[in-house]
């Protein structure tokens, strides 16, 4: 006897089997001969594939045919409890066989590197895969916070506003922080970003059940482009396994057909998708291979006309112990059994209000389940009705010999029919021993009946999908195959005529599979009041009817407060088993009629996304653009430290000048001011002005007149918004009569440009005469941004003229006077050289075509200037009191910031009428003011608010910029405060309480060093 | 993702505009003008920039609750475009 025929002990339990070292095999399977099998006509373990696997649940191994979902492995390994409920700790199994499932949620992999609140029925299983149950602790067998349960009324609906107050919250604040929660979150992210694709088609069809199929078909055979989404990794829904016939054939063959003819046709199947939202005209859709974040793609689907076939929801009933694992849908146990294999465990009963039942009887039985019996809660219901395939001989017999003789032929397979009886209760402690049956009319004459399994199934609610699409298929209502094929296909049909395309002569498929069923509403059976917090109604959040009457007695009796308020559906499923089911008990218990509930908004995303789905591609570096200068590969070759300023990458200091950004800073700034420097100043907006209308428009634009300025002069500007308040500020140079150069700040460059471009669409020619050539548009102007046409390099400090003369011996740079410029030449392009500077000090910037910054840079090093970095410029100009985007904040008007004189000159510029405002001239406008510390070196830093006393609560305002100066030994700043407190001399209270205290500080001018501008006209 | 014609690039996605008010009412003072936001319910005129792409200004009428824009003309200009 070799080893292999050596009779083996069953295990009876897969610890134990784990313990001996043996990996759990799958006992409720039938025999496989190959991975696709047929008893009797009926296909099973569609899904799987010739090999197998091993994984881990909870730190066992399981073994599992490759295809198998974690659900459909460890059903058929014999587990039964998969999880803990998040509130009631109370144990739970699987209760559908898709995403709506609320119980069986599983974290996969390894800490940190964790997805959690995976559900176990639609993860599909890979080698070695790591699985963990959740909510309980210290193991899922035993529970410690289910102890807390005992009595089972602790968290009741509003348990937070209503528990845990004595002797204070606090007491209880950790521990309910280490219960909450629902699975572990990642502690890190090993997701790489998904990819991102666009789809463009006529139309989309969501769902690839029979309708979905149906309908794309006759949408691509009219000649339209159709893109299906399917959420299982295959299509066809139900035709995949169900006993049906379609023109002719079995289900399967005429779906593998039709999806070979819409694959010809052109259209595309995408598989394992799910569609997630709608925003504006596009539908989201995301695929996750074997349901696991990983390998996504996010689809934009713009199409022409959106069909949804997205099917119905088989619902529970809800009965006491209705959570107990082994109390699973209907539906559920047929796929487990169709597509995996997996017989429902040990005796079964089946529990529902309609003839299905029957039918799905005979076929779990026909796979070998145990059926022991059927409770129907109709009284005098239908039986069966004649039906194409495996129930056909029983049908027959309904027909020819009566109801009796069908019950008797069932009894005779073993199942017994209670009809007009109803599920009172499911007993068992981890999972489901007996159920209690007794006659709808006569709840006394209760009996028990044995089992290990209870089916349930409470008929059908449509699946909601899409706001805007249309529906077809069973999403429609349209349960059964015989009835929603030729309305499926019109639907396809009607979308591509709506788009134009013409009809074509082919008609709907003919199907036939299980009859329409006739379902009688019955949501829960009779229950004593005690009883009822064991009616359970959203698996996933322990919602119960209960707690239902309890949000109903404190006064929330609308769907949608009743959902806030007791958690009922807002779970990771959305409530796709509870919704409809909580919405008629809620009625119920407001003795309302059944027609009369409401039902809550469904809001997207319809399936659970991660963030890394939705955050795409655009995370890390492609978070947004980054501008680089022209000098950026030598900031970086030469220790500039890169930081990103809006969109530009800057350096901020250089690590040659020292330990950090502070340090460097002041030794940079410092050598500016005594012997001089350069800096990278490309990142300046710059807009050209050009046209006969120029100087016109441009005097509408800034508060001062630009017509004044004369060419190869430059000055500084404003511009207002329409509402008065300060847009930006920059120099204007003139080049000539009809072109002017604007610089903005490096942020508002583009916003600078809209507002042009936006003036001069608005009011063309309002105060310009334009006699030369024009545009389309009926002006003689064009507005061009040129940032990136120029280079722009600071040179500033007292040697910047002699080393500058140097380089270029041509121009007369002595005689070059303050805001003038002249353009001159270098290595044989044009570099235009400005006397002006941002640093106080003499300074000129030379604007250079960007291939030539670099060599222009390098002489500038060689004939003896350092660089310096962007802290270093905030140091020199908020010594001079010079503005940035800190003080120019879109909150003041010119008044504020101390241009009293150029508003003086009355140019009607845009912005000028509403400066008149009297809010802006209240005496408590801000006002910019410069601050010293009071005490010598005491630092205070940007963002402190200033008050009139240490602790003052009231603030003045606050610090816009605050620097180190070395030139004045100690900490200075700029800050906008209330004018009716700017006298000089103030002493006021700079309060940062979360970084550095209160700071006391001293209200001067703003311009804190060489107030006389002496330094600037290069006077010692 | 709605898109919008551009007169001059075709359809296209609502990102590459950049809105900047709906019109006043005529005979506004200054103040009303700017501070103001006339509701025109579903008849809202509107300026938008093509500001990703030709960067033209548009007028734009429009119903804010359908999206769906009853005419576009060029800013300043005279003609409609379709």
């Amino acid at each position: 006897m070799n080893s292999a025929d050596r009779p083996r002990r069953r295990p009876t339990n897969s610890r134990r089997a784990a313990r001996e070292g043996r990996v759990p095999v799958a006992e409720t399977r039938p025999p496989v001969p190959s991975a696709k099998g047929a008893v009797e006509g009926k296909r099973y373990g569609t899904r799987l594939r010739d090999s197998t696997l091993t994984f881990t649940f909870d730190g066992v191994r399981y073994a599992a045919r490759a295809g198998d979902t974690a659900a459909a492995a460890l059903l058929a390994a014999g587990v039964s409890l998969f999880g803990r409920s998040v509130k009631a700790r109370r144990p739970r199994g699987v209760f559908t066989a898709g995403p709506e499932e609320p119980c069986a949620l599983l974290t996969v992999g390894q800490s940190p590197l964790v997805i959690p609140n995976v559900p176990a029925t639609t993860l599909v299983l890979h080698a070695g895969m790591v699985l963990r149950s959740q909510n309980r602790w210290p193991s899922l067998r035993f529970d410690f916070a289910s102890l807390l349960q005992v009595g089972g009324s602790l968290f009741t609906a509003g348990f937070y506003y209503k528990t845990f107050f004595w002797p204070t919250w606090r007491v209880f604040e950790p521990i309910i922080r280490h219960l909450a929660g629902l699975g572990e979150a990642p502690g890190a992210c090993a997701l790489s970003p998904p990819a991102v694709e666009h789809l463009s088609c006529d139309v989309l069809v969501v769902g690839s059940g029979p309708a979905g199929v149906t309908a794309a078909l006759a949408a691509a055979r009219a000649g339209a482009i159709v893109v299906v989404c399917e959420r299982e990794p295959v299509c066809g829904g139900e035709l995949e396994f169900e006993d049906s016939i379609v023109d002719g054939m079995p289900g399967y063959q005429w779906l593998a057909r039709s999806l070979l003819e819409l694959r010809t046709l052109g259209a595309r199947l995408l598989c394992n998708t799910t569609v997630v939202a709608e925003a504006g005209d596009t539908v989201i859709a995301h695929t996750e291979p074997d349901g696991l974040p990983g390998d996504n793609t996010v689809y934009r689907i713009r199409a022409g006309r959106v069909l949804s076939a997205v099917g119905a929801l088989e619902q529970p009933i809800a009965f006491i112990g209705n959570d107990l694992p082994g109390v699973m849908l209907l539906g559920a146990a047929e796929r487990y059994a169709a597509l995996y294999g997996v017989r429902p465990r040990g005796p079964v009963v089946l529990f529902g209000n309609h003839h299905r039942l029957y039918a799905a009887a005979l076929r779990l039985r026909g796979l070998g389940a145990n059926i022991v019996a059927i409770v129907d809660t109709r009284v005098d219901g239908e039986l069966l009705k004649p039906e194409p395939t495996a129930a056909v001989a029983l049908a027959q017999v309904a027909a020819a010999e009566g109801r009796d003789a069908a019950v008797a032929l069932l009894r005779a397979c073993g199942i017994a029919c209670y009809q007009g009886h109803t599920l009172h209760a499911a007993h068992g402690w981890r999972g489901i021993r007996q159920v209690r049956v007794a006659p709808v009319d006569a709840p006394h004459a209760a009996f028990t009946i044995d089992c290990q399994s209870l089916l349930v199934s409470g008929g059908w609610v449509p699946q909601r999908g899409l706001p805007n699409a249309s529906i077809t298929g069973a999403a429609a209502g349209q349960v059964d195959l015989a009835s929603l094929m030729t309305p499926a296909y019109d639907a396809g049909l009607l979308a591509a005529a709506a788009l134009g395309f013409t009809v074509s002569a082919h008609t709907a498929p003919e199907g036939t599979g299980d009859p329409l069923p006739v379902v009688v509403p019955y949501l829960r059976s009779p229950a004593a009041a005690a009883e009822e917090k064991r009616q359970f109604i959203d698996l996933q959040n322990d919602v119960t009817v209960a707690d239902l009457r309890v949000a109903i007695a404190e006064g929330f009796s609308h769907i949608e407060h009743v959902k806030r308020y007791t958690t009922l559906g807002i779970g990771t499923e959305q409530g796709r088993t509870s919704n409809t089911l909580g919405a008629g008990i809620l009625a119920e218990l407001r003795g309302l009629e059944p027609q009369q509930a409401q039902t809550s908004r469904a809001r997207p995303p319809l399936a659970p996304m991660t963030l890394n789905s939705i955050a795409g591609q655009r995370t890390g570096a492609a978070f947004r653009v980054s501008r680089h200068t022209p000098l950026h590969d030598w900031h970086a070759a030469h220790g500039g430290v890169l930081d990103p300023m809006g969109l530009w990458l800057r350096p901020r200091y250089y690590r040659a000048n020292g330990r950090d950004a502070g340090s460097a800073a002041v030794v940079e700034a410092a050598r500016v001011r005594a012997t001089g420097g350069i800096a990278d100043c490309s990142t300046l907006g710059k807009i050209e002005i050009v046209g006969p209308d120029a100087a016109a428009f441009l005097d509408e634009i800034f508060l001062t007149r630009a017509s004044a300025l004369k060419v190869g002069r430059a000055r500084y500007m404003v511009q207002l918004r329409e509402d008065g308040l300060v847009l930006d500020d920059g120099l204007l140079l003139r080049v000539d009569e009809q072109r002017f150069l604007a610089t903005t700040s490096s942020s508002h460059g583009l916003e600078v440009l809209s507002h042009l471009e936006h003036h001069l669409a608005s009011a063309p020619g309002a105060t310009r005469a334009t006699t030369l050539p024009t545009d389309s548009r009926g002006c003689g102007l064009s507005i061009t941004d040129v940032t990136d046409s120029w280079a722009v390099i600071a040179v500033a400090g007292p040697s910047s003229r002699p080393t500058l003369q140097g380089l270029l011996p041509t121009v007369a740079l002595d005689r070059l006077s303050h805001m003038a410029f002249i353009d001159t030449e270098y290595a044989g392009h044009t570099v235009r050289v400005l006397r002006a500077g941002f640093s106080g000090e003499l300074a000129f910037e030379l604007y250079c075509p960007p291939v030539l910054a670099a060599v222009l840079w390098q002489a500038l090093l060689e004939a003896g200037l350092a660089p310096y970095g962007i802290d270093a410029l905030d140091i020199l100009r908020v010594e001079k009191g010079y503005l940035t985007t800190a003080e120019i904040n879109g909150q003041v008007t010119p008044l504020d910031l101390g241009m009293q004189a150029m508003v003086g000159q009355g140019n009607a510029c845009i912005g000028q009428t509403l400066l008149a405002r009297p809010a802006f001239h209240e005496e408590h406008r801000p006002c910019l003011v410069g601050l010293q510390a009071a005490d010598g070196r005491a630092a205070f830093l940007a963002g402190a608010q200033i008050a009139l006393s240490a602790g003052g609560t009231r603030s003045l305002g606050y610090v816009t910029s605050s620097v180190f100066s070395p030139t004045l030994d100690r900490w200075v700043g700029l800050a906008l405060v209330a004018r009716n407190h700017t006298s000089l001399g103030t002493t006021l209270w700079a309060r940062d309480p979360l970084r550095g205290g209160d700071t006391a500080v001293c209200v001067v001018s703003p311009v804190h060093v060489d107030p006389e501008g002496l330094r600037m006209k290069g006077l010692p | 993702m709605t898109q919008l014609a551009c007169p001059f690039c075709g359809p296209r996605p609502l990102e590459e505009f950049l809105f900047r008010k709906t019109m006043p009412n005529a005979g506004d003072s200054a103040y009303a003008r700017t501070y103001l936001r006339v509701d025109h319910g579903t008849h809202s005129e509107e300026q938008w920039q093509h500001s990703g792409g030709c960067r033209v200004w548009l007028r734009v009428v429009r119903n804010p609750s359908t999206g769906a824009v009853a005419s576009m003309t060029v800013e300043g200009s005279a003609y409609e475009l379709r």
